[in-house]
């Protein structure tokens, strides 16, 4: 925390022309290794089913005053590596204040589902621009976003794998009013 | 906060001390020479003693005015832009604001809008891009970059504050005050590299400030001495001395002043402030990186001699002259402490620990020093310069005048403390003991290195 204070802190000093402020945030450097890159997904044949994981985001501080202009997903990919059945999984992206409002808030931004078969690896290509609805939410210091996995199972094998996040990138451009 | 914000942003405007670098002068006759004074006024007579006893020239020519008023075009221009009755919802004052520009409003502060701007300083206003990962932080500042200052930045003075005395013949008594501050800051290369260069911030690397800060002021009792030690013999067509010239101002003038401070109060601060990155570079706390020692008079007790000294010479329509104050100027403090003052990462605070109390520091006054020459010649022209330090960095000056009956024509050259050249040019008209003059200089006393133009005028009465 007290890095993203003093990178705050150099943004007040350094880049504190009228202009707009620009963070490029590497979501999955933070995921990376954690366990929480990956989501286990088991669906039962003839059924859909949802697994989801957590991640705090930490920005800087000092834009609670900041007007967002745009937050979008710039550089994303996922693998999904698929064990067994043949089935479609799609990725959702939540965000709110604490991790227990990522269940209620609506979605931030859906990624259309991706058919599996059988045992083998599909990419997945994740962008887009977030909901303007949470835009608000990347003036406070830190965040929760949940990525949720939605599978459908139309076989009679269960689907079995793991959606496992390879890059996240979220550029948040704001007007920053940072005194 | 809008309405504090104004209110600080007016009280510096009115109050704040000369920026290091800043070289503000009212007469626009100045200005159009690129800083050069071919008078006797302004800093000759102010730093070399020997010019308290040469005449200054008034009445024609390039004679100093009794009087010079600006004309502030620049603050009628302000506050057009920027009613009086609005300022406190003014976007350059209310941070609220999305127009709101913290650079521009410090570019007011350090170059005051008295005249009128041709080409105002930048105030970047591009976006400015930071790359965050686990380990990895990368900033791109854009053209807000060229804010970031390459040397040693900061404000200092050297200055006397009143002078009572009184004298006989050529010698003077006098009391005069003392304040002197000097407050550099400068950044470690890796921290510039970060904020110019784009340079990817290192995790386990430690990235600050330098700051080195002193301040002090007293009094010092002073005895001058300033007089002609020669002047040429002038004989009159039957050959006794005296004549049409004998009280012309040629000869060689001399003039010393010895002091003996007395210092009230002095403070110095030097040490590092910044940050040490853990790594990875955002999943490891930094830990904040600030150690000064700190030395402070306990009481008003510094004592030390100075001498001032000078010599001018003129000879017809030339004149040079060489003066330098506060030399060997150095006050002992008998009874200062010095502390320690740090960061201390385990208990989140700072914490102070006493060095040493009751011992004796010394402290300096720096030396200021002049060296200016003139030349008059016959056709109506006049050309001059002077090189000038006041203990922040040498300032040089030459300029020209060309006068034609009431009309003059003005230009000049200066390196100015950043030791970057500007320039100036500009004009007069004189009418009797009126004179309106308007000069144009470029300079660099805003936060970016860029330059500005201002357009000056004044009004002189001779």
């Amino acid at each position: 925390m007290k890095a993203l204070t003093t990178a705050g802190l150099l943004v007040l000093v350094a880049g504190c022309g009228r202009g707009k402020a620009i963070f490029n945030v590497d979501v999955y450097s933070f995921m990376a290794g954690s366990g929480r890159d990956t989501i286990p997904y088991a669906i039962p044949p003839l059924s859909s089913a949802t697994a989801s994981t957590f991640q705090m985001v930490q920005l800087p501080p000092g834009f609670g005053s900041s007007v967002v202009d745009s937050v979008r997903i710039t550089i994303g990919s996922a693998n999904l590596i698929n064990n067994t059945g043949t089935g479609a999984l799609g990725f959702s992206f939540f965000f709110a204040t604490d991790s227990a409002g990522t269940l209620s808030t609506p979605s931030a931004l859906d990624v259309p589902a991706t058919t599996v078969n059988g045992s083998g690896t599909v990419p997945v290509t994740i962008s887009g621009d977030l909901s303007p609805a949470i835009h608000s939410l990347f003036t406070n210091d830190t965040l929760w976003m949940r990525i949720v996995a939605t599978g459908t199972n139309a076989g009679a094998t269960p689907v079995t794998g793991k959606g496992a996040l390879t890059a996240l990138v979220i550029r948040v451009v704001l007007q920053d009013k940072i005194l | 906060m809008r309405t504090a914000v104004v209110a600080v942003t007016l009280a510096v405007l009115v109050l704040a001390p000369r920026a290091a670098h800043a070289q503000i002068s009212f007469d626009a006759r100045r200005l159009g020479m690129g800083g050069v004074s071919l008078g006797r006024d302004g800093n000759a007579s102010r730093y070399n003693p020997a010019y308290r006893a040469v005449k200054n020239r008034s009445g024609g020519g390039t004679g100093a005015p009794k009087v010079t008023i600006p004309v502030p075009l620049g603050l009628y221009d302000f506050f057009r832009h920027h009613p009086i009755g609005k300022l406190t919802s003014d976007p350059t004052f209310n941070p609220d604001s999305a127009a709101f520009n913290p650079v521009e409003l410090l570019n007011l502060i350090l170059s005051p809008p008295i005249f009128l701007d041709l080409r105002k300083p930048p105030a970047p206003t591009n976006n400015v891009e930071f790359t965050i990962g686990k380990n990895q932080l990368i900033m791109n500042l854009g053209a807000t970059s060229v804010l970031i200052p390459d040397q040693t930045f900061g404000l200092g003075t050297s200055g006397r504050v009143l002078d009572l005395g009184t004298g006989v013949g050529p010698f003077h008594i006098s009391v005069m005050g003392f304040v002197h501050y000097d407050i550099g800051f400068t950044l470690d290369s890796a921290l510039r590299s970060v904020l110019k260069d784009t340079v990817p911030v290192r995790p386990d690397s430690s990235y600050f400030i330098i700051t080195d800060a002193l301040a002090q002021t007293g009094f010092t009792p002073t005895v001058s001495y300033a007089a002609r030690v020669w002047h040429p013999t002038v004989l009159s067509d039957s050959g006794a001395p005296g004549g049409p010239n004998a009280n012309a101002d040629d000869g060689v003038y001399l003039g010393a002043s010895a002091h003996y401070y007395f210092g009230a109060t002095y403070a110095r601060g030097v040490g590092p402030a910044g940050f040490t990155v853990g790594n990875p570079i955002f999943a490891v706390a930094p830990t904040v990186l600030f150690d000064g020692i700190v030395h402070t008079a306990n009481r008003p007790n510094g004592h030390g001699v100075g001498a001032d000294v000078g010599i001018a010479w003129i000879s017809g329509p030339f004149e040079v002259g060489v003066g330098a104050n506060d030399l060997g100027a150095q006050l002992t403090w008998s009874d200062t402490k010095v502390q320690r003052i740090q960061y201390d990462p385990n208990g989140d605070s700072i914490s102070t620990t006493l060095l040493a109390n009751h011992v004796q520091s010394t402290t300096k006054l720096p030396i200021s020093y002049i060296a200016n020459a003139a030349l008059r010649m016959g056709t109506g022209t006049t050309v001059g310069g002077d090189v000038f330090n006041a203990g922040r960095g040498t300032v040089i000056h030459l300029g020209a005048e060309q006068r034609y009956g009431p009309f003059a024509v003005r230009g000049g050259v200066a390196r100015d403390q950043r030791k970057k050249l500007q320039f100036g040019f500009g004009g007069g008209l004189r009418m009797g003991a009126f004179g309106l003059d308007l000069g144009v200089w470029t300079h660099s006393n805003t936060l970016a290195d860029s330059r500005a133009m201002t357009m000056a005028t004044s009004i002189s009465v001779y």
